[in-house]
């Protein structure tokens, strides 16, 4: 009866929901289901996070264990004493700091310049960008390997860098171009009639107006360079320029079975990433309108 | 005035501008992209100078078992993981598209694993899956009521890596929880459909699933077809990572995916000559994959202006 009450009701009231019982027992079991698949896919992070607090020398749970029974904190000074973990984590910090700046710089610039080329030349372009994002990064590895090396930048930090030269992806080099391209034309004609040339209306006027663009780029960028573990394992031979990546796997190969120790380190190299991805979720989450 | 076909002072600049790009992506992609062709002929150890051998390579990689397995290791994962990762993103953009209290943060959740770095992924997962404290080797025995051993086909609990059928199945599992970008992508292309279409196909009477079906679906088409292609090549390159760290390619090679092989002769055994050969094969894969999707996407809509 009352499924026959809810067919009554004018489809207006509730456009585009299921119609009859499912109006019924669809909104509860939405919402469960949607708090259950949003748990789920945290549970590998708070499965990190708390096996990293287990304190060595009590016996293994073997089994489902949310917390261990005592909490310490004392796994995080050793992963820096196992290894130099220390200098690797400055050398990431060197990396992150040295190539999103760059890549700001070089992907804007080449974004701005992508944006007011004549339509023929900047679609010929557009078409390179895409192609060479279709490239598999993997395709690269060995010849790149090879290329560093005639330059002589193999086993440097600056094969780590090296990409910030062309804005690091030609996906951030189009984001740009697609901000720049947004701002309306006859702000640039005007600043050229008044005698600015490119660059100084790249700087003064172009930038300013395209902050979302710069922060998302930072962001994705920052991520890539901190994240980034194949270029350090291909490229570096020297311990000295490892990056955090591949010091926690180097801290892997010596601790084979230590979980709470490498569970630390995992959090160790999470914690900026999330850190910024909290920072920016509300930016990538929420919906628009 | 300027002249037809001059380039301003103006232009010229703006070359300048892209110079750095330009230069980078000739260095860095057009280069190493073009040098795998001759190489592929060649003896090289990255030492000495290149011994040419005419077809070696190729014809080595035809007899060697190695080579066949990875490739055919690849697809299979390919196969299976990009249809599940693309489904999955799917069925999360549905799911949490909702303008309800808590979905922001249920959205913001669902990405959490994508942002993890390769490595921190890798090792959680290590750990989920190892035999003696891992919590998912429990599982398998929760699953299996504790008393029969394993819940797939030949295996114990807590085997996963020790089992080559498991293993491949725990590489697929670890790309199931990594499909963050594809869900914004959806979800954004969610939101561009007009709320009017829905009202309307509701007036007509479509229940829930039909409208999924007759206006979600096809309007998203454009956008799952980007992602496939992406989530393709992603997969290939997600399976190096899993096989460094967590399988090692084993056991039995059972996931020395194509990738981890080529990374393997190029960097353990000096033998880029071999390396790039094999890449020419991934070249070739991506480009068939590139053509057979945009086929199916043109015939797709051929059988939509007709219908």
């Amino acid at each position: 009866m009352l499924d026959d009450v809810i067919q009554e009701l004018p489809a207006e009231l509730a456009p585009g929901l299921p119609r009859g019982w499912e109006r019924v027992w669809w909104p509860p079991l939405h919402y469960a289901l949607a708090v259950l698949v949003g748990g789920l896919f945290v549970v590998p992070l708070a499965w990190m996070a708390s096996t990293s607090l287990r304190p060595a020398g009590i016996p293994a749970a073997g089994g489902f264990e949310w917390l261990p029974p005592v909490l310490s904190l004392a796994n995080y000074p050793r992963i820096f004493s196992a290894l130099p973990l220390g200098r690797y984590l400055g050398n990431s910090i060197l990396v992150v700091a040295v190539a999103v700046p760059l890549t700001l710089l070089t992907g804007s610039l080449a974004g701005f310049a992508l944006a007011q080329l004549p339509a023929r030349l900047r679609n010929g372009l557009v078409g390179v960008s895409v192609a060479a994002l279709l490239v598999p990064a993997m395709a690269l590895w060995i010849t790149r390997f090879l290329v560093y090396k005639a330059i002589g930048i193999l086993d440097t930090p600056l094969a780590l860098i090296a990409p910030a030269i062309m804005g690091t992806s030609p996906l951030y080099v189009l984001i740009f171009a697609w901000a720049f391209a947004r701002v309306p034309r006859d702000l640039y004609e005007q600043a050229r009639l008044d005698g600015a040339g490119a660059w100084r209306i790249w700087w003064t006027i172009a930038l300013p107006l395209v902050r979302p663009a710069i922060t998302a780029v930072a962001i994705l960028a920052t991520v890539a360079y901190w994240s980034d573990f194949i270029s350090p394992l291909l490229y570096l031979n020297n311990q000295a320029y490892y990056t955090l990546p591949v010091g926690i796997q180097a801290l892997q190969q010596m601790n084979r079975t230590n979980w709470p120790v490498l569970m630390a380190g995992a959090v160790v190299l999470t914690a900026p990433v999330l850190g910024l991805f909290l920072v920016a979720q509300r930016f990538f989450f929420r919906l628009g309108r | 005035m300027r002249a037809v076909g001059r380039v301003s002072a103006y232009q010229w600049q703006l070359l300048a501008m892209l110079a750095p790009y330009l230069l980078g992506l000739l260095a860095l992609v057009g280069v190493p992209a073009l040098l795998a062709a001759p190489i592929a002929f060649t003896r090289f150890d990255a030492l000495s100078p290149p011994v040419p051998v005419g077809l070696d390579n190729f014809a080595e990689m035809l007899a060697d078992p190695q080579f066949r397995s990875g490739l055919g290791e690849s697809l299979l994962l390919v196969a299976v993981a990009v249809p599940l990762r693309v489904g999955g993103a799917l069925a999360l953009a549905l799911l949490l598209q909702a303008r309800q209290r808590g979905f922001t943060l249920l959205r913001g959740l669902a990405y959490l694993p994508t942002i993890l770095p390769d490595v921190a992924y890798a090792l959680v997962w290590l750990y989920l899956l190892n035999p003696l404290y891992g919590p998912l080797s429990s599982l398998s025995q929760i699953f299996a009521g504790g008393e029969h051993e394993g819940t797939l086909p030949g295996t114990t609990p807590g085997v996963w890596l020790s089992n080559p059928q498991a293993a491949q199945v725990a590489v697929m599992l670890m790309l199931l929880f990594t499909v963050g970008e594809g869900f914004v992508l959806l979800l954004a292309t969610l939101q561009e459909i007009p709320p009017d279409l829905y009202e309307a196909a509701a007036l007509d009477g479509a229940a829930g699933d039909q409208q999924v079906r007759y206006i979600t679906i096809p309007l998203l088409a454009p956008s799952l077809l980007l992602l496939t292609l992406r989530d393709t090549i992603f997969s290939f390159q997600a399976s190096f990572v899993a096989a460094v760290i967590v399988t090692r390619g084993g056991p039995h090679y059972a996931t020395t995916y194509l990738p981890y092989w080529i990374y393997q002769n190029a960097t353990e055994f000096s033998r880029f000559g071999y390396a790039a050969a094999m890449t020419w094969v991934l070249y070739a894969i991506t480009a068939v994959i590139i053509v057979l999707l945009f086929r199916l996407a043109r015939r797709w809509r051929e059988v939509q202006y007709v219908g």
